[in-house]
């Protein structure tokens, strides 16, 4: 981390918006403008007087008068949020979207030109279009997660920067192909886990980081529960008009439309995703990776039992049990909670009691604890990444070209952790990996399960 | 016959229709030909959990079974992929005779992948190179991208020339071009 230049620290800024996230990981809209800051800034002038609609490289990418051109692909339920707080950006222009659902793209077409009050928005079924644009700077990745690898490889194949929607990947293989097509294009990346933008969860890690905790034993993981039952069956039906279908499947293995499988439910078949353990494990994991330092690491074993259906169409685990342990000696259990709550939470639990931190509230053994954390934010030997607006920080790379607080590597990670829960719940047996060669020791079912051949033509090549 | 067994199946046995019902019960192995989109599928879900949680000894009889299961002419094509996606996971060379033909054809081409892409032997390799010229349009690319991924730098001679080829359709001529800068990044 000591390597990262971070370009313009916020932390001054109105923190109160900073943890703003709404459930189901999705951003709160607009809760950040930069038009006061611009006004303000001796740029402004700049701003106003040039032409406004450039793509940053045409004139220099760190040109801060230029306006951060935007493309789109996946314009549906999360990603709705990030269109509106895009918008709210003066210095960012959306000009395109893909989606192979029309009637996202109308929707968020509409949106936009509504926004900006014109008809220039384009709108593309195949994304591959969209990223041959040159004028477009950077890609929001925001497709269901068996598509983000492709997605995000292509773009900066095409030279554009990329924000992905978490869980970055499906597989521990495409994580690692991702975050290679990052550093082989020198892209800037960063993965969609906004929590690391929030106070609340920033400074609870820097404080374990920093020992804040005494020495750390355990962290305790809650996530939220899934999988509505569909019944033992289900009929394939008439793909709807104006979706296409076989490319929404993209490289998964073929299978007939069904409503149930496809916008947002997508997320609890195993062909697409990995059901809430990458949900909002990969919220959760990401900030006990952050507080262990262990950004560009992992656990060294893995131990799970989980509930995967039978039958019906859904197939990710309903009730997920998984624990992992670190070189250290710290363990992390992640698990299911059944109370109703959507949201989870970390809990750590050191040799002075516990902290725990979810998106609602901060909660501690000694409650002097958490002023205690608000108190040493910043003043640790060990200072965090400030982020205290994931889009915003986002943008400031791309200006600066260093290294955005959520970068892919640390996605990446994160999201090892979650595919390593999985696979340790389905094979039901202790796993021992290896976090530098990202491989199970001496377990060739394991193994082969870090990565999935693709439906053709796709592939990670 | 005389029933030999301990028990003597009577009417008032508490085991009889219990038995029955077990005896009634088909072999998830025979019964993962016949998986269909939308069928039930827990005949396939148990198979899935053998194979996963079987124990290295146990892995050449389960490959062998479904090799047999793969080998019915009666299998369905959603049967075939679920097949070939468990031989992702245990198969091993042994595979090739049985799965080979699949290559050849642009409707299981994909499935023959799934079965082979995770298999480290050298017979593979060969094998994806022979098929090249036997498939065409986005059956061929996948073909060369499944070549990229394993690293097989001996396909390079194949990969120049339908890289150079004006007959292969663009995203051929594409999956060639990237394969070939893997494998050069590679070699």
């Amino acid at each position: 981390m000591n390597s990262i230049l971070h370009p313009l620290s916020l932390r001054g800024a109105d923190v109160s918006s900073a943890g703003s996230i709404a459930a189901g990981g999705t951003p709160a809209a607009a809760p950040f403008t930069r038009r006061t800051f611009l006004k303000n800034s001796a740029l402004a002038s700049t701003v106003f007087a040039l032409p406004t609609i450039l793509a940053s490289r045409a004139l220099g990418q760190n040109a801060p008068s230029k306006k951060i051109t935007i493309g789109f692909i996946g314009v549906g339920n999360i990603a709705q949020n990030h269109l509106a707080t895009l918008l709210g950006f003066d210095d960012v222009r959306i000009l395109a979207v893909s989606d192979v659902d029309q009637a996202h793209r109308d929707t968020a077409v509409a949106k936009i030109n509504a926004s900006y009050e014109n008809k220039d928005c384009k709108s593309y079924n195949d994304f591959r279009e969209m990223l041959a644009r040159p004028d477009i700077d950077a890609v929001l990745v925001c497709t269901p997660d068996h598509w983000h690898a492709l997605n995000a490889i292509e773009a900066m194949r095409q030279g554009k920067d990329v924000y992905v929607e978490k869980p970055l990947t499906l597989t521990i293989r495409e994580g690692r192909e991702l975050v290679a097509a990052a550093r082989k294009y020198k892209r800037v990346a960063q993965t969609g886990t906004q929590q690391r933008s929030s106070r609340r969860f920033h400074d609870t890690a820097e404080f374990i980081r920093n020992g804040g905790l005494g020495k750390l034993e355990r962290i305790e993981i809650l996530i939220p529960a899934n999988n509505k039952y569909t019944g033992a069956t289900w009929k394939p039906e008439s793909v709807p008009a104006g979706l296409d279908w076989d490319l929404w499947l993209g490289p998964a293995p073929w299978s007939p439309f069904n409503r149930q499988s496809c916008h947002y439910n997508f997320r609890f078949n195993l062909d697409y995703a990995a059901g809430q353990v990458t949900n909002w494990g990969a919220h959760y994991i990401d900030i006990a990776q952050w507080a262990l330092g262990m950004d560009e690491s992992g656990p060294t074993e893995v131990v799970g039992s989980g509930d995967f259906p039978t039958s019906g169409l859904f197939s990710t685990a309903t009730k997920v049990d998984f624990t992992c342990g670190y070189a250290g000696g710290v363990t992390l259990r992640c698990r299911t909670r059944f109370d109703g709550v959507s949201d989870g939470n970390v809990r750590f639990f050191g040799e002075r009691g516990w902290v725990d931190v979810s998106r609602s509230a901060s909660k501690a053994s000694d409650p002097a604890m958490l002023k205690e954390i608000t108190a040493q934010a910043g003043k640790g030997t060990v200072k965090l990444a400030v982020s205290n607006n994931h889009h915003d920080n986002f943008l400031q790379c791309i200006r600066a070209r260093s290294q955005p607080v959520s970068d892919v590597e640390f996605g990446h990670r994160t999201t090892t952790v979650c595919n390593l829960g999985n696979i340790a719940m389905q094979l039901e047996r202790k796993l021992r990996w290896d976090p530098v060669k990202e491989a199970f020791i001496d377990d060739v079912v394991a193994n082969r399960m870090r990565e999935r051949s693709m439906r053709a033509p796709w592939s990670l090549a | 016959m005389a029933d030999k067994s301990p028990r003597s199946k009577t009417d008032k046995d508490p085991f009889r229709v219990y038995e029955e019902r077990f005896v009634a019960t088909p072999d998830p192995w025979t019964e993962i030909v016949k998986l269909e989109h939308g069928g039930d599928r827990t005949f396939g879900s148990t198979v899935r959990a053998m194979v996963m949680n079987a124990e290295p000894a146990q892995r050449p009889g389960m490959e062998a079974k479904l090799l047999q299961a793969l080998a019915k002419p009666e299998i369905t094509d959603v049967g075939r992929m679920f097949v070939c996606r468990m031989l992702a996971l245990i198969g091993t060379a042994k595979c090739v005779p049985v799965v080979a033909p699949l290559l050849n054809d642009a409707k299981s081409i994909d499935a023959a992948r799934y079965a082979l892409d995770a298999i480290d032997d050298p017979s593979i390799n060969a094998l994806y190179r022979g098929a090249l010229d036997k498939v065409s349009g986005n059956a061929k690319a996948g073909l060369i991208g499944s070549i990229a991924l394993r690293g097989d730098t001996g396909a390079l001679g194949a990969l120049n020339a339908i890289k150079a080829s004006t007959a292969e359709p663009a995203i051929v001529r594409t999956a060639a071009t990237r394969a070939l800068d893997r494998l050069a990044a590679k070699s």
